[in-house]
């Protein structure tokens, strides 16, 4: 009986995982394709979608405006989250479940919704639609993420470990540098990753933050609903692969890293 | 330097919400004392080394280092450093950058720093591991750490939190005897807490036993022990008989109390307690003395040996005193002594310095 | 060598006048630094403030002010402001929507769709992070959960396209059944809600796999056992036992999922026809014309954050409620 539905639940497993692979194999493999019609079966070879993106001035620019918007938005999301977690961990102060409350809500709030008021609030504070809008609607929302992470490292750290740096001399600043800091190194870098990606991905609040400039994915947003054409499989799987290898990289960076300490 | 003791805590209170870990405490401590604080847990002994380190501000009274009053003055502002209970040794820095840390911070130089370092690390047998991190050192070797972590900076007062309770028993004998000796030699003053007596009486030159946020009482190891003041210091420090019986008077320094009907002398180390009160008094296992005759000491009863343990280095006789209410008695005695479990009638005697009537 | 206490007060004084400080020790010794931390450690309070201030007024203002500025202009009349006009408190855009059926339908699909999809999720998802939790070795564990979490780093929109892919008429899907010889013409899978499900399934299945799989880990092996051992079969087990005790993970999950489901745009919009317009689309909408729509636009947005809170606070309700009903 168990036998049978260790079987049966194996088979599922494997099925799920199909289901979740075949989609993504069945778009790289459609970026070979030697026609300029989307659809099965491929009957003939080439490499020229690719060669097309890599000699696409557009595709190019996005890329590098949607690694850019990636890397600007982790800083400043890093940072703030880090600040949060350092206030909200091993600390009891009125209102600090209020705080935590405010701290998840981005996280939370349906992505259109989040688009919209973010798009309602930069206009308020007066940012113009374009890369600073875009920036600062993904720091924020990244926000969450990053406390979640370092507060659930900073609990693990001894407080005698403070106490002993202040013991030593140090002021709680420099405490904090020369021991919680480095404490937090693997947290941060597991976190940054997550948010490059998240950024890196988002589409809703490019879309409607952004400029005249698209992002990658408003990109190629752009081009899937002027219709479906191998050059897109191309492009999406360039994304594809960057995303995966930094994705698998980051899980096991943080692992090794979570494992030594 | 004045005549102001090391440290001087006066009418310190610590409460943590309703319940009060500090009673009012004022103790002096002496440049060069191993004083130990001896308590069980919640005890307070903790909480005054906290007072002591910074780590805590107490909630009235006032703490003074050579006469400063550093009550509010945070950790990294007092010349005082601690050894803790985990250790709490930096894992991303070697030895070396484990006992620099407080150097640096002192603002010394790099030359005199790494001078310091070989200095501590050579006193410490730790020459040998400086590039090593904490998670490569056996755990002795950790506590070495932390202790030349904390003596680099030259700080006034040590304190060491339980430092030993990591350890396994027999490293930590051999520990015992270690920090003793640097004591000696470092001539500091070492604040030391634990809740483990035998540690306590083997490495202190005075002991402070804690209870309930207040002191128990303050001596000498000998004194706490042959000497106590209370029932639970008594109790709390080695093995002891409890005899419970009526006060009559004293007689010069001596108390004289009715034991079921025996007449029995001792002295009042915490004070001669209310007159015509039940009384409890204190006599070590040890200091009973058995003979054939009824001996001349202060006093001497009549029991039986009902039953006996084979100890290795002593052997513990239980022993009934038909005359005292059946009331029982325990004694250590050497272990080859012929003294045998059966009816024949044998003559305990003790001084009247062994036994301390206790205060409450 | 010997520990010597007078050698070493001389040096203490040679440290006084030390040139090859490190960092640190020219920091801390570095007067304006010095004054610095003094006067922010002067007191605790002080420097509770000082930590406190900014990740309040942060989350105050980025975090909070987005919603509360939405609500605000979802009670004007006219946003983004022009000049010369007066901008007045009204509840009419609440009232349009209230006001007009046309806008009802999308609004009830997508709650409808969210919920549907949501259970399909938890259905779809339950089985495999039970066989990870509980058939897998912890070693292997890891690896195979893994395995599963490659594709989720995968964006939104690469994601929405490569289902586009597999479910066109000249999909994959198609492909394979016409193969087998098991229909003559493609079978209109795109731009209907089922298109749309496998999509939104696809993009949120990992939400719900991972609370399910985390409560499934930590549900003791021994329970079951001893329930077999009293006598109760595989299905009894597992509707007694395995279960109500990972209620926790499913309500999480679906929570998650739910909210999620409802924000979706680019999918719906990619892999949708005009019969499965969502509320979603509706919002946008109000952004992309031309026209000073911008307060009705927020209105709906913060109809729909309600309802979508509304269903959720509700549904957790009700698990609670389960819960505690198993435990007594």
């Amino acid at each position: 009986m168990t036998r049978h539905n260790r079987i049966l639940l194996s088979c599922v497993y494997w099925a799920f995982v199909a289901y979740v692979f075949v989609p993504l194999i069945l778009m790289v493999l459609m970026g070979f394709k030697d026609s300029n019609f989307i659809g099965f079966p491929i009957r003939s070879w080439t490499l020229d979608w690719y060669t097309g993106v890599f000699a696409d001035t557009e595709t190019l620019a996005a890329f590098g405006y949607s690694v850019a918007i990636a890397v600007l938005s982790t800083v400043f999301s890093v940072i703030v989250g880090t600040w949060i977690a350092v206030l909200l961990e091993g600390r009891k102060f009125w209102g600090r479940a209020a705080i935590f409350g405010m701290t998840v809500l981005p996280a939370l709030i349906p992505g259109i919704i989040s688009a919209i008021a973010f798009r309602i609030y930069a206009r308020y504070l007066g940012i113009e639609p374009g890369m600073g809008a875009i920036v600062w609607s993904h720091a924020v929302h990244n926000v969450p993420f990053v406390v979640l992470v370092v507060m659930a490292r900073l609990s693990t750290l001894p407080k005698s470990q403070i106490e002993a740096a202040r013991d030593l001399g140090a002021d709680p600043l420099i405490a904090f540098l020369r021991i919680t800091f480095p404490y937090l190194v693997p947290a941060i870098m597991g976190a940054s990753i997550f948010c490059l990606l998240l950024s890196f991905d988002d589409f809703v609040r490019s879309f409607f933050l952004g400029g005249y400039e698209p992002t990658l994915p408003v990109l190629i947003f752009a081009k899937l609903k002027s219709g479906m054409s191998p050059e897109i499989n191309a492009i999406a799987t360039v994304a594809l692969v960057l995303t995966a290898v930094i994705g698998v990289w980051a899980e096991r960076f943080t692992r090794r890293m979570n494992k030594d300490s | 330097m004045s005549s102001d003791p090391l440290v001087r805590l006066e009418g310190v209170t610590k409460r943590f919400g309703d319940t009060v870990a500090l009673d009012n405490l004022t103790l002096d401590i002496a440049q060069g004392e191993f004083v130990t604080f001896l308590g069980p847990s919640g005890c307070g002994k903790s909480t005054t080394l906290r007072i002591l380190g910074g780590f805590e501000q107490p909630t009235s009274g006032r703490v003074l280092l050579r006469g400063d009053d550093v009550t509010k003055r945070p950790p990294e502002k007092r010349n005082v450093n601690m050894v803790f209970q985990d250790y709490a040794l930096f894992p991303h820095m070697t030895v070396r950058q484990n006992i620099g840390f407080g150097l640096e911070l002192k603002g010394m130089g790099k030359s005199e720093i790494a001078k310091r370092q070989d200095e501590i690390m050579s006193f410490l047998e730790l020459t040998a591991y400086g590039d090593r991190y904490p998670a490569q050192l056996s755990g002795g070797q950790r506590q070495r750490v932390a202790l030349a972590r904390a003596l680099a900076p030259d700080p006034a007062l040590l304190l060491l939190d339980e430092p030993l309770g990591a350890l396994d028993a027999k490293l930590r004998g051999q520990v015992q005897q270690e920090l003793k000796s640097i004591q000696r030699r470092t001539n500091k003053t070492f604040f030391f807490v634990t809740h483990d007596q035998e540690e306590a009486l083997t490495m202190s030159d005075r002991i402070v036993v804690m209870n309930k946020g207040h002191v128990e009482q303050d001596g000498t190891p000998e004194e706490l022990y042959f000497h106590p003041a209370s029932r639970f210091v008594a109790e709390f420090i080695g093995e002891t008989n409890l005899l419970t019986g009526e006060l009559r008077g004293t007689e010069g320094n001596a108390v004289v109390m009715d034991w079921f009907g025996n007449t029995l002398r001792g002295h009042a180390p915490g004070g001669v307690p209310q007159a015509g009160e039940a009384i409890t008094a204190s006599v070590r296992l040890e200091r009973l003395g058995f003979h054939a005759e009824r001996p001349t000491t202060a006093n001497a009863v009549q029991g039986r040996v009902v039953g006996k343990t084979f100890l290795g280095s002593r052997m513990a006789l239980d022993l009934m005193v038909e005359e005292a209410n059946g009331a029982t008695l325990k004694a250590y005695v050497d272990a080859d002594t012929g003294q045998s479990v059966g009816e024949a009638p044998v003559w305990i005697g003790w001084d009247e310095s062994s036994m301390a009537v206790l205060r409450d | 060598m010997t520990y010597d206490a007078s050698a070493r007060e001389e040096r203490g004084a040679v440290a006084e006048s030390a040139s090859d400080r490190t960092f640190w020790g020219r920091l801390s010794s570095w007067a304006p630094y010095q004054w610095l931390a003094t006067f922010a450690t002067a007191s605790p309070r002080r420097q509770f403030l000082i930590l406190a201030v900014f990740p309040i007024l942060w989350v105050l203002t980025q975090h909070l002010g987005p919603m509360l500025q939405m609500l605000r202009v979802s009670l004007t009349d006219a946003y983004p402001v022009a000049p010369g006009v007066e901008q007045h408190f009204t509840f009419d855009n609440y009232l349009s929507f209230f006001g007009d059926s046309i806008f009802w339908m999308p609004f009830f699909r997508t709650l409808i769709f969210a919920g549907v999809f949501t259970f399909c999720t938890l259905i779809i998802t339950y089985p495999v992070a039970y066989f990870l939790a509980r058939h897998v070795s912890p070693k292997n564990r890891m690896l195979l959960l893994l395995l599963l979490l490659i594709p989720f780093w995968v964006g939104e929109i690469v994601r929405t396209y490569a289902i586009m892919i597999l479910l066109g008429n000249t999909g994959a899907v198609n492909m394979v059944l016409r193969f087998f010889g098991l229909i003559d013409r493609p079978i209109p899978f795109m731009y209907t809600s089922f298109s749309m499900g496998v999509g939104i399934v696809y993009l949120t299945a990992l939400y719900m796999l991972l609370p399910l799989y985390s409560s499934l880990e930590k549900l003791p092996k021994s329970m079951n056992e001893a329930a077999a051992d009293l006598g109760a079969g595989a299905w009894t087990r597992f509707r007694r036992i395995t279960l109500p005790m990972t209620l926790e993970g499913i309500s999480s999950g679906c929570t998650l999922v739910f909210l999620i489901s409802t924000g979706f745009y680019a999918t719906p919009v990619l892999l949708g026809g005009p019969s499965t317009t969502v509320f979603a689309e509706t919002i946008a909408g109000f952004f992309h014309v031309a026209g000073d729509q911008w307060p009705t636009g927020a209105a709906f947005a913060v109809i729909m954050f309600l309802a979508a809170l509304a269903i959720t606070a509700a549904f957790q309700r009700l698990m609670t409620a389960l819960r505690k009903g198993d435990t007594k």
